[in-house]
């Protein structure tokens, strides 16, 4: 296992994929948290005495989120593309391991888009929101933390993804599809329905309780512990949201899912 | 479990994809200190045969075993097997001494194993370019490096040849032939005898999935009997006089010649002189490999 690892560790550094998908991060990193995000909007700012800045971090961790999910599609996906999975496979031919070091070392890649995402993204909010409170570093910490463990739970899950998927393209237009427009729409239908239980099914779904999970410290920061959950529920588009811990682990049981769907069809899965 | 015998067998392996049978009850050993080849023309299995061997397709009947244990529980596979498979591929981004480091990582050897190969491939002075740039002979150079770098007992390689030039083609002869003389196994598929006639020692024949012939190439020549080819002014005649003499396997060839088998160009000769029929050509027929070969894959043993 432990050669897996590092062997995965090597094909990761040896192409731009990384890199590449990190840029455009930190770009819209370094844009929503100058000008303020979506997040600060919604929230009338008595004379600049809130902490804005980790409503605009937290918007940014999570879109960051859909990057690292992309990452973890491609990495695995990649390999059928460029059929490198013959090689990969012939060297470990216990499949599942080799899937868990890509979700692992994907893992690791997601976690480190979240940092250095909100380490530019605090600077950038410094440079641009002078106006308004600097954050408590418990809480700015805390938000890094979530957004580090979310991105890193997305990218694993993109990368049991892709051994599912087995197709590059096909992976990043499902992925991409699902969270910018499919859970949209399904929580819509879901929040639309008669009954509560479906009504709060919205915040078990994988990418509602991502954000669930980013905003819940920040809205109860800006917002107060009382009203704190309903701008959750705006902003996260849900109804009863968990609390932070909780949506984390609403999202670690889908990757687990989606991982075990990997090993299973990953396994039967003919290499030709 | 691992007998650590370099012993690859392969018993009733079948494979079927949809409705397509690629393989149909496949059996055959591969030897240390030989080379095996594996012919057959395309399509006729010999692909899907290999893959399965290395875990790669999973068999529908029957099962693959390399030194007495299906490839993937084998404890450190590359060390066992190295594989040179047809669309294997590379990343075209990522340079070959990149690859090769993330390949031996996966194994478990040290990166001095990485230097190594690519100096035996012949690719030490292009190892730091991307593989996108590679020519296909390159790119085969490469999977063999791949192959090679957990000095495996067991080689399998799938149309090596392809996208290989003449002098790469001959050095990879020879390679093979110093790396069995080592008491290692090599499996090399081809659906070209002439291309591997010259490296291989025992030969297993494919065709539709099935298996034609199994044995020394010394067994595949022997199996047909020379002929001597005769252009005479009375062909009936002379076959008359040839029966009367013991020799009764005699056909008449669409050219009008005879065929005669079980006898030499000297019999034959004095045999017409007896019998006063004129002789206007007189051969003996060459043992053509490749025919043979073709007859075994697409003639009258055509599995039905």
């Amino acid at each position: 296992m432990g050669r897996l690892l590092r062997a995965e560790l090597r094909k990761v550094s040896s192409t731009k994929l990384w890199w590449g998908l990190l840029v455009p991060a930190v770009v819209l990193s370094i844009i929503i948290n100058v000008f303020g995000g979506l997040f600060t909007a919604a929230i009338p700012d008595d004379g600049g005495r809130l902490p804005l800045l980790l409503g605009s971090l937290a918007y940014t961790l999570g879109l960051t989120a859909v990057f690292a999910a992309c990452y973890g599609v491609v990495a695995t996906a990649g390999e059928f593309r460029h059929r490198t999975v013959t090689t990969t496979y012939l060297l470990g031919p216990r499949r599942w391991q080799v899937q868990l070091a890509a979700m692992g070392v994907s893992a690791v890649v997601g976690a480190g888009y979240g940092a250095v995402v909100a380490l530019v993204g605090v600077l950038a909010g410094v440079a641009g929101q002078a106006g308004s409170a600097f954050p408590s570093v418990g809480a700015l910490v805390a938000v890094t933390a979530i957004g580090m463990v979310v991105s890193a739970l997305w990218a694993a899950l993109g990368a049991a993804l892709g051994v599912v998927v087995g197709n590059q393209v096909g992976g990043l237009v499902g992925v991409l599809v699902y969270l910018l427009l499919g859970e949209l729409l399904i929580s819509a239908l879901l929040n639309s329905a008669a009954s509560v239980t479906l009504q709060r099914l919205t915040s078990y779904l994988p990418g509602n309780a991502g954000d669930i999970a980013i905003y819940d410290i920040p809205a109860r920061v800006l917002a107060g512990p009382q009203i704190g959950s309903r701008l959750v529920e705006t902003l996260a588009g849900v109804t009863a949201p968990p609390p932070w811990w909780g949506a984390l682990l609403v999202l670690a049981v889908w990757t687990a899912a989606v991982g075990a769907t990997g090993w299973v069809v990953g396994s039967r899965r003919d290499v030709t | 479990m691992n007998d650590r015998s370099g012993r690859v067998t392969v018993q009733g392996l079948s494979k079927r994809f949809g409705a397509v049978v690629a393989v149909d009850g496949v059996t055959f050993s591969v030897e240390p200190g030989v080379v095996t080849g594996f012919l057959g023309p395309n399509g006729s299995g010999k692909t899907t045969t290999l893959r399965m061997i290395v875990g790669l397709i999973t068999p529908t009947t029957g099962d693959a075993r390399v030194n007495g244990v299906p490839f993937a529980e084998l404890s450190d596979p590359a060390r066992v097997v190295g594989a040179v498979l047809e669309a294997q591929g590379f990343h075209p981004a990522r340079t070959a001494r990149r690859h090769l480091l993330a390949c031996a990582a996966a194994i478990g050897v040290p990166d001095a194993a990485v230097d190594h190969v690519l100096g035996t491939v012949g690719l030490t002075a292009d190892a730091d370019r991307g593989v996108g740039g590679y020519s296909l002979g390159m790119r085969q150079r490469l999977a063999l490096a791949v192959a090679l770098l957990g000095d495996p007992q067991v080689l399998i390689l799938d149309e090596p040849g392809n996208g290989l030039d003449p002098e790469g083609i001959a050095w990879l002869r020879a390679f093979l032939r110093a790396f069995a003389a080592q008491g290692r196994s090599v499996l090399v598929s081809s659906h070209l005898l002439g291309e591997v006639e010259q490296t291989v020692d025992h030969l297993v024949v494919i065709s539709k999935g099935r298996c034609m012939f199994q044995g020394p190439l010394a067994q595949l020549r022997g199996s047909r009997r020379a002929r001597v080819l005769v252009r005479c002014a009375a062909p009936a005649r002379l076959a008359d006089a040839l029966a009367r003499t013991g020799v009764l396997e005699i056909d008449t060839l669409p050219d009008g010649r005879l065929g005669v088998a079980g006898t030499d160009p000297v019999h034959v000769g004095d045999v017409a002189l007896a019998a006063g029929v004129a002789i206007y050509g007189l051969a003996e027929e060459k043992i053509d490999l490749e025919q043979l070969f073709f007859q075994l894959t697409a003639g009258p043993w055509r599995a039905g």
